[in-house]
C-alpha cells in the first residue's frame, strides 16, 4: 500500500513538474519570407530570434523562404509543433496571418510591416526613415560630384519613404546634390545590384545607399573607390575603408518587449487589437552605423567635422555636430525633430506636408511621392 | 540478347504495365535512399526524418488537402506538357503560361470596362486564362515552326518576359489602393473567386476541370485522328511525313492546348488561392517547372498525370515538413526532385529489357517456361540496381 | 565616349562567365549532347569556388575546384545521356534542380561571409576566355580532334566506322563543358561579386545556353553573343533614366528570343546545329 502511494506521489510530482516546465517554456514560431542567409531582412529577424532564445529562455522554431500564399499551411505546421506565439515577417503574409489568427483564437500572432490586427494579432515595424535622413546628411557632405546614388529594390512606399528621407537629408546640407535612383525589382539579386551600381558610377555618382539584401553595392562601390552606406546588417566589414555609416536594425527590442509582456500575462490572445509597434531610434529598434556601436566610421569623422552648413534655427555648424544634434533630437521622447516636418514640396512642386505639420504614421506608410532632388524613374508617382 | 553474370538480357519493344510500375517504384526508392544519405550527412537520422515526413504528409489531416491543392496546378500544367512532349515539343515555358493565364483572368475579374452578370464571371475568367496561356505559348511555337528556333530556350525566355510583365502591372497600372501602395491588385470581387471545399484550400472547380482535361486528353490521344497524328509524329516523324501528317498543324494544336492548360492552372492560383494578382514570383510555386516532372513520370499518359501530380504534391508537402519539422533549408525540395528525376530517367533503359535469372549451368531449353517465377525475382533485383 | 567605354567594360565583366559557360556548352552540343544543366553546374561551381577560396585564401584554387565539381556534375549527365541513353532534356533539368538544391543545402554556412582575397573581375580570366574561344575555334575546325568532335555530333555512325570512339568523345566533351560551366560559376563568386548566396547564378546558365545556340555553335561567334548579352544586362540599368525599368529588364530575355529568331532564319534547318544533337548513339542502330 505504502509502496503504491509512493509511486503515486512520484507520478503526480512528475506530471505537474512536466506540465509546469511545459508552461514555462513558451514556444515562439518565426515565419520568414527569404533565406536566413540573405544578409538582409530575414537574416536580421533570425539574429533577433537567436537573441530572444538566449535572453528569455523561450524555445523558438523558424521556417525560411515561405512563399507569401503558403503562410497559412506553414502556420498550421508551426502550431502543430507547439508554438503559442507566431510571428510572420513579410507584408505579403498579412491576409494569411489574419485568417490564421481567426482560426486559432488562443494563439498569439504578430505581423511585421502590415496594418491589419485582431484581438490576438498585433503588428510591428522597426523603421529606418530617421536613419536614412542622418545618412543623407553625411552623404550630402561627403559627395564630391554632387551625385548621390540609390539602388532601390522595389518602388513601394517603404522604399520610397526611405529614399525621400535620404534625399531630404542630402538637400539639408547640400542643396545642389541630386539623388539618382535605379530599381532592381528584386529584394535579392547580386548581379542586378552590381550592374545598377556600375550604371550609377558611370553617371558620376560617388556615394551609395541601397535596399538590396546583399553587400553587393558596398563591394562594387569600394572596388571603384566610392563611398557607401551599409543596409540592414553590419556590412562595414565588406569594405572597411569605404563604408561611412548605415542602417542597422534591432528587431529583438520589439520581440523582447512583446514577449516579456506575454510572459508577464499583460498581453494575451484577447487584447492585441490595438497593439502596434512603430519603433524608431527613440526605442532603439534601429541604430545608425555600418557596424554595431560604430555610428560613423572614424575614417570620415574629420571630413564631416570640416564640412560646415548653416541650419535654420541653429546657425552655422559642422555637419558632424548637426548629425549629433539631430540624432539626439530624434532619440529623445517626445521627438524634438522629424525629417518629414513641413513645409515639404515633392519633386514636382506639389506641397505634400504643410508648414508646421509632421506626417502621421499612416501617411508615412502609404507615401508615394518623391522628395526634391531625386532623379530617376518613380513608378506610380502621384 | 546478352548476358551479364547469371542474368540473360533480351530487348523488348513494349514493356508491360506491371514492369513499368515496378521499375518506377524501385527508382523512386533508390532516390529516397539517396535522400536518406543527405539527411544523414545533414545530421538528421534518416529513420526519424522519414517518419516525421510520413506523419506530416500522408498521416496528417491538415496536410492531405494541401497535397490536393498543390496537385491542381501540377495536374493542369502536367496534362498539357504530356501532350506537348508526346508531339516532341519541349515546352519549358509552363511557368510563364501560368502567369499569362493568371494575368488574363485578373483582367476579367477587376478591369472589365463593363459589368458582367455574376454567374458568367468565373467561366469568362477560365476562358480568358486558357486563351492567355495559349497565346503565351504561341510565339515559341510559331518561331519553331517557321524559323526552326529551338523551343527550349524561347519558352524559357518567355517565362522571364512574363515575370516582368506581371511585375510591371502590379507595380504600375494595376496596383490597387487596398494594399497601401504595396505591389498587389485589389482583391477579386466574390463572383470572381473560385469556391473551395470548406476548411481547405482545394478549389474544386479547377480540380474538376483538371480531371476532365486529363480524361479528355486521354480520349484525344487514343480515339481521335488528331491523337493518332500526335502519336505518330512523336514516335516517328519520318513516318508521319509519309502518312501525310502536317507537323505544323499538330504541333500548333498541341501547344495551344498545352499553353491553355497551364493558363487554366494560373486562373486557379489567382482566383482560388491568392484572390488578387501579386508579385510574379509569389503566384506560382514553381508549378510550371515541377509539371515537367509530372509529365515525365506519367510517361505520355494523360490519365497517369492524375497520379503523378498527386505524387509531386506529396513531394512538395514533404519538403514543407522537412523545413518545419526538421528545420532544413528550403531548397531541400529541389534536391529531392532532382534525385527522383535522375533515378527515373536512369532506370528508363531497364524498361525495354527483359532480365532473366539464368545461370549458365542450368540453362533450360527454350521450350521450358519454368523460368517465370525466377523472372519475377530477377525483376526485383535488377530494379533495385537502377 | 566615356559611356561607350564603360559599357564595353561592363560587357566584358559580365560577358566573361557567360562566355566560359557558353563555350563549354558549344563543345558538348557539338559532340551531340544537349546539356540543359548549365545553371546547376554553374551554381555548384560558384559554391565550391567560394568555399575553397574562403578556406584556403586562394581564389585560383577555388576556380580549379569549381572546374572539378562542374565536370563531376557533367559526368553524371553524360552517364545518363550517353551510356543510359536517357532523355537529355530531362536529365539536364534534373541536374539544374539538383545543383541549385545541393549548393543551397551544403552552402549554408558560407553565406554572408566576406572574401578578403578575391580576383579582379576584368582579369586574366577575361583574356583567357577570349584566347580560349580562339583556341577552341581552331581546334574545332582545323585539327583532327575537331573533326572527331564534329563528326560525333553530325554523323556518329560514320564517325564510328572511321574509328572514332563516339562515346568517349561525347563523354570528354560533356565533362569539358561542365568544367567550363563550373569555372563560370566560380568566377561569379570569387571575382564578379565575391561572396556566396544560394541561387546567385539567377538564370545566367540559361542565357549561356541561348548564347551557344545563337552563336550557331561557333566559339568565335559566342564571344560576340556573350558580350552582347553582358552589355544588354548592364544597359537595362543604365537606361532607366529614360525608359521605364520593367520593359528594360525584360529586354535581355526578349532580345534573346529575337536574336535566336534572326540568326536561325537564314540557311538550312536549324542552321549550324549538329545533325545528331540530342540523339543517343547506339552502334548498329540508326
Amino acid at each position: 500500500m505504502r509502496w503504491m502511494k509512493g509511486v503515486l506521489v512520484v507520478l503526480l510530482i512528475l506530471t505537474f513538474a512536466g506540465a509546469g516546465a511545459a508552461q514555462a517554456k513558451l514556444k515562439v514560431g518565426f515565419i520568414y519570407v527569404g533565406p536566413i542567409g540573405d544578409y538582409g531582412w530575414t537574416h536580421a529577424h533570425n539574429q533577433a530570434r537567436l537573441i530572444v532564445e538566449k535572453e528569455l529562455g523561450v524555445e523558438t522554431i523558424f521556417v525560411e523562404s515561405v512563399p507569401e500564399a503558403q503562410v497559412e499551411p506553414f502556420i498550421d505546421k508551426i502550431i502543430e509543433q507547439g508554438a503559442k506565439v507566431v510571428l510572420t515577417t513579410s507584408f505579403g503574409f498579412m491576409d494569411g496571418t489574419l485568417n490564421a489568427a481567426k482560426k486559432y483564437p488562443n494563439v498569439i500572432f504578430g505581423h511585421a510591416s502590415g496594418f491589419k490586427r485582431n484581438p490576438n494579432m498585433f503588428t510591428y515595424m522597426a523603421d529606418f526613415y530617421q536613419i536614412y535622413y542622418l545618412n543623407g546628411l553625411m552623404a550630402g557632405a561627403l559627395t564630391k560630384t554632387n551625385r548621390i546614388a540609390y539602388v532601390g529594390a522595389f518602388p513601394i512606399p517603404e522604399v520610397k519613404r526611405h529614399l525621400s528621407a535620404y534625399a531630404l537629408g542630402v538637400r539639408a546640407v547640400n542643396p545642389r546634390a541630386t539623388i539618382n535612383v535605379r530599381w532592381l525589382f528584386s529584394w535579392f539579386d547580386p548581379a542586378k545590384a552590381k550592374e545598377a551600381t556600375e550604371a550609377l558610377i558611370a553617371t558620376g555618382a560617388d556615394v551609395f545607399a541601397f535596399t538590396e539584401d546583399s553587400p553587393t553595392v558596398i563591394q562594387v562601390a569600394a572596388k571603384r573607390n566610392r563611398l557607401s552606406f551599409s543596409h540592414y546588417s553590419p556590412m562595414q566589414k565588406f569594405a572597411p575603408q569605404h563604408v561611412v555609416s548605415g542602417q542597422l536594425v534591432h528587431w529583438e527590442t520589439i520581440y523582447l518587449d512583446f514577449l516579456r509582456k506575454v510572459q508577464a500575462g499583460k498581453y494575451t490572445a484577447t487584447n492585441l487589437a490595438n497593439v502596434d509597434y512603430w519603433w524608431l531610434l527613440g526605442e532603439r529598434a534601429v541604430e545608425i552605423g555600418g557596424e554595431f556601436g560604430v555610428p560613423i566610421n572614424p575614417l570620415f569623422v574629420s571630413r564631416l567635422k570640416a564640412a560646415r552648413v548653416s541650419v535654420p534655427g541653429l546657425g552655422r555648424m559642422s555637419v558632424y555636430d548637426l548629425i549629433q544634434r539631430r540624432t539626439a533630437q530624434m532619440t529623445k521622447k517626445p521627438l524634438a525633430f522629424d525629417p518629414f516636418t513641413g513645409p515639404i514640396r515633392d519633386r514636382k512642386g506639389v506641397l505634400r506636408v504643410p508648414a508646421g505639420k509632421t506626417m502621421s504614421v499612416l501617411e508615412l506608410t502609404t507615401m508615394e511621392w518623391a522628395a526634391p532632388g531625386i532623379v530617376g524613374p518613380w513608378p506610380k508617382e502621384p | 540478347m546478352s548476358r551479364i553474370g547469371p542474368f540473360e538480357i533480351t530487348r523488348r519493344a513494349a514493356p508491360p504495365l506491371t514492369w513499368v510500375l515496378g521499375v518506377s517504384v524501385a527508382a523512386i526508392a533508390v532516390a529516397l535512399l539517396l535522400v536518406a544519405v543527405i539527411f544523414w550527412s545533414y545530421g538528421v537520422g534518416p529513420v526519424r526524418a522519414f517518419s516525421v515526413i510520413t506523419r506530416g504528409t500522408l498521416l496528417s489531416g491538415r496536410a492531405l488537402p494541401e497535397i490536393g491543392r498543390n496537385a491542381i496546378p501540377l495536374l493542369l500544367a502536367g496534362v498539357g506538357l504530356v501532350l506537348a512532349f508526346r508531339a516532341q515539343f519541349w515546352n519549358i515555358g509552363a511557368e510563364g503560361q501560368i502567369l499569362a493565364g493568371a494575368t488574363a483572368a485578373t483582367g476579367i475579374a477587376l478591369f472589365l470596362p463593363f459589368s458582367m452578370p455574376a454567374p458568367w464571371v468565373l467561366p469568362a475568367m477560365f476562358l480568358a486564362g486558357f486563351v492567355g496561356g495559349a497565346l503565351w505559348g504561341l510565339l515559341p511555337t510559331v518561331l519553331r515552326l517557321r524559323l526552326s528556333v529551338n523551343e527550349v530556350i524561347t519558352t524559357l525566355m518567355m517565362n522571364y518576359v512574363a515575370i516582368y510583365l506581371v511585375s510591371w502591372l502590379v507595380h504600375g497600372p494595376w496596383k490597387g489602393p487596398e494594399m497601401r501602395g504595396f505591389a498587389f491588385t485589389n482583391s477579386f470581387p466574390p463572383a470572381a473567386v473560385i469556391p473551395v471545399i470548406a476548411g481547405t484550400r482545394v478549389h474544386w472547380p479547377t480540380l474538376a476541370i483538371g480531371l476532365l482535361l486529363a480524361a479528355g486528353s486521354a480520349v484525344l490521344l487514343s480515339r481521335t485522328k488528331l491523337g493518332f497524328e500526335i502519336r505518330v509524329q512523336g514516335e516517328n516523324p519520318d513516318a508521319a511525313r509519309y502518312a501525310g501528317i502536317d507537323p505544323a498543324r499538330t504541333t500548333l494544336l498541341v501547344m495551344l492546348l498545352a499553353g491553355g492548360a497551364a493558363g487554366l492552372a494560373g486562373v486557379g492560383e489567382v482566383a482560388g488561392i491568392h484572390r488578387r494578382l501579386l508579385d510574379p514570383n509569389q503566384i506560382s510555386l514553381g508549378f510550371g517547372y515541377a509539371a515537367i516532372i509530372v509529365a515525365w513520370l506519367a510517361r505520355g499518359s494523360p490519365l497517369a498525370t492524375i497520379v503523378t501530380a498527386l505524387f509531386l504534391g506529396v513531394v512538395f508537402a514533404a519538403g514543407d515538413v522537412m523545413r518545419v519539422g526538421l528545420q532544413m533549408p528550403a531548397r531541400v525540395t529541389d534536391v529531392v526532385n532532382g534525385l527522383i528525376l535522375f533515378c527515373l530517367i536512369g532506370s528508363e533503359r531497364l524498361l525495354y529489357y527483359r532480365v532473366r535469372w539464368m545461370p549458365a549451368r542450368a540453362r533450360p531449353s527454350p521450350a521450358a517456361v519454368g523460368a517465370v517465377g525466377a523472372e519475377g525475382s530477377a525483376r526485383g533485383t535488377s530494379g533495385g540496381e537502377a | 565616349m566615356e559611356d561607350v567605354v564603360s559599357t564595353i567594360i561592363r560587357a566584358l565583366a559580365l560577358g566573361s562567365p557567360l562566355l566560359w559557360a557558353a563555350l563549354g556548352e558549344i563543345y558538348a552540343e557539338r559532340s551531340g549532347v544537349v546539356n540543359l544543366g548549365v545553371e546547376g553546374m554553374m551554381i555548384l561551381g560558384a559554391f565550391l569556388a567560394f568555399a575553397v577560396a574562403q578556406t584556403t585564401g586562394n581564389p585560383a584554387l577555388g576556380l580549379v575546384a569549381a572546374a572539378g565539381i562542374g565536370g563531376a556534375a557533367a559526368l553524371l549527365h553524360a552517364a545518363m545521356a550517353i551510356t543510359l541513353r536517357a532523355n537529355q532534356y530531362v536529365s539536364g533539368l534534373a541536374l539544374t534542380m539538383l545543383g541549385l538544391g545541393l549548393s543551397a543545402v551544403l552552402g549554408r554556412r558560407w553565406e554572408g561571409l566576406p572574401l578578403l582575397n578575391s580576383l579582379p573581375e576584368i582579369s586574366s580570366l577575361t583574356y583567357a576566355g577570349l584566347l580560349l574561344a580562339m583556341a577552341l575555334w581552331f581546334i574545332l575546325y582545323h585539327t583532327s580532334w575537331g573533326v572527331a568532335l564534329r563528326s560525333a555530333g553530325e554523323a556518329p555512325a560514320a564517325a564510328d566506322a572511321l574509328g572514332v570512339n563516339v562515346s568517349l568523345v561525347r563523354y570528354l566533351a560533356v565533362v569539358f563543358g561542365g568544367a567550363m560551366a563550373g569555372v563560370a560559376g566560380g568566377f561569379l563568386s570569387v571575382a564578379y561579386r565575391p561572396s556566396w548566396t544560394e541561387g546567385m547564378t539567377a538564370g545566367l546558365g540559361w542565357i549561356a545556353i541561348a548564347i551557344a545556340i545563337f552563336a550557331a555553335w561557333d566559339p568565335l561567334r559566342a564571344v560576340a553573343g556573350a558580350f552582347f548579352f553582358g552589355a544588354l544586362f548592364h544597359l537595362s540599368f543604365r537606361l532607366q533614366t529614360w525608359v521605364a525599368p520593367e520593359p528594360l529588364q525584360m529586354m535581355p530575355f526578349a532580345f534573346t528570343i529575337l536574336a535566336l529568331a534572326l540568326t536561325t532564319q537564314r540557311g538550312r534547318r536549324r542552321q549550324g546545329a549538329p545533325e545528331a544533337l540530342g540523339i543517343p548513339y547506339v552502334r548498329g542502330e540508326r
